[in-house]
């Protein structure tokens, strides 16, 4: 479409839908249209979770996972122990550890990795805060949990530096992971293996 | 389009879309090569985990004519330098490595030696021996070397005249090489240049003797090399603030 020519509220939806993740131009078709035959109601449901997304959800104080509160249900949650912290890239990670069910430590998202090439360094990261953290709650042990790629390995190894002469004990997801591979796309199994196989560093 | 097999080092990955990536390879056949990788995030994908940073792998491309981006249809590591993972100074060393190869070469520009070389960089740093800072100053003397930017050492590179040892002789990067007391113009990352650190200039230029190069000379050509590699790249290495000399 040639800029400047006006469009149509169905081809503006479509193109909306064409710029989520996973959809293709056909895939965004199709939604687009069945959103036009739907009840209003569902539509205005759908309006509703879009905007309570974009007002409400923040990174939480404490771990940085999205929440609509001051601070996420995991950090609420009296049962879980926040001398233990499990340290990971980004949410999806978090939720994908979260579907293996046997963590029962907290959580501390750093918001990416160290990746020298593409100018995100340690400040750019929730680093700082985990350090803060650390020092302020007697944490016991940090299992590095960002992904067992270069850039993963390379900013658990950082972190585990600046905590070198401390007395935390720090881990490091282990078995069931291969080298290079991502966290989210590990299956249930292979991340409850990696837990309980995690090593020292 | 014509398929073909190589060999080659993974200098650059970004995800492409939700399941795809696009590399940068280091190839011993074609030199640099950006292709994509259709389901390349995928965990059951024909590229395993080959497409992380710093694998090695034998991979199958469709090459695009015309400079597009070719099509990688496998890759399979064949070493992914573990122990790397196990050193910061050795991983960021070899991130740096990748950095060099990416930004200072043209595609399609192949290089075996230089290949090699990277390869054999990359095994010496995952050992730690010889020291990882003299090895990487050794990778970059070799790079320049190979991609024709080898610093002038046995004449003034300003001038060309003799280079007679004494407090007025410096290295210029601006210039190319050492440069005699006349030539201290342009100034640009003008330093002097100690008997010590033209030794050690002279040592890391030579097969035969680079592994000599003594270890209080390190962080002078440290500095020295830095200039060098920014003149030729136009802004300094985003990995080279990494950088650390174990001692
Ligand atoms: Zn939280
Ligand atoms: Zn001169």
């Amino acid at each position: 479409m040639a800029v400047g020519e006006p469009r149509g509220p169905l081809a503006s939806l479509i193109e909306e839908f064409c710029r989520l993740p996973g959809i293709g131009p056909k895939s965004a078709e199709r939604l687009a249209h069945h959103l036009l035959a739907a009840d209003p109601a569902q539509i205005s449901d759908l309006i509703a979770a879009l905007s309570r997304v974009r007002d409400g959800v923040h990174p939480c104080r404490t771990c940085f996972n999205p929440t609509e509160g001051d601070q996420c249900d995991i950090c609420l949650d009296p049962r879980r122990d926040p001398q233990v912290i499990c340290v990971v890239e980004q949410p999806k990670d978090l939720m994908a550890l979260e579907r293996a069910a046997v963590f029962k430590g907290q959580y501390h998202i750093l918001q990416g990795r160290i990746a020298p090439l593409e100018n995100v360094g340690p400040e750019k990261l929730t680093v700082d805060q985990l350090l803060r953290r650390i020092e302020e709650n007697q944490v016991r042990e940090l299992i590095m949990a960002t992904n067992p790629t270069i850039e993963g390995d390379g900013t658990a190894l950082y972190i585990s530096n600046l905590l070198a002469s401390t007395p935390v004990k720090i881990t490091r997801l282990a078995r069931g992971l291969a080298a290079g591979s991502h966290l989210e796309f590990a299956n249930r199994d292979a991340l409850a293996d990696a837990l309980e196989g995690r090593r020292t560093f | 389009m014509p398929t073909v097999s190589a060999t080659g080092l993974i200098i650059r990955g970004t995800d492409w879309s939700e399941t795809s990536r696009i590399v940068t390879l280091w190839t011993r056949e074609f030199g640099k090569v950006r292709a994509l990788a259709k389901g390349g995030r995928r965990p059951r994908s024909p590229f395993e985990s080959a497409l992380d940073l710093l694998t090695l792998c034998s991979i199958v491309l469709i090459r695009k004519p015309g400079g597009g981006l070719d099509l990688l249809t496998e890759a399979r590591a064949v070493e992914r330098f573990v122990g790397l993972r196990q050193s910061l100074t050795g991983l960021y060393a070899g991130v740096y490595v990748a950095e060099l190869l990416g930004d200072l070469t043209q595609d399609d520009d192949p290089h075996a030696t230089l290949f090699e070389e990277a390869v054999a960089t990359l095994t010496d740093l995952t050992a730690g021996t010889p020291p990882r800072m003299l090895r990487l100053l050794r990778f970059e003397m070799v790079l320049l070397r190979e991609l024709g930017y080898a610093p002038q050492l046995e004449a003034c590179a300003g001038c060309r005249g003799e280079l007679v040892p004494g407090p007025g002789l410096g290295f210029s990067p601006a210039a190319g090489g050492v440069v005699c007391g006349r030539c201290r113009v342009p100034p640009r990352g003008w330093r002097r240049l100690t008997p010590e650190l033209w030794l050690a200039l002279r040592q890391l230029v030579d097969e035969a003797s680079w592994k000599q190069v003594a270890a209080a000379a390190r962080r002078e050509l440290r500095g020295l090399m830095d200039g060098v590699v920014t003149e030729h790249l136009g802004h300094r290495p985003r990995s080279a603030a990494y950088l650390r000399d174990e001692g």
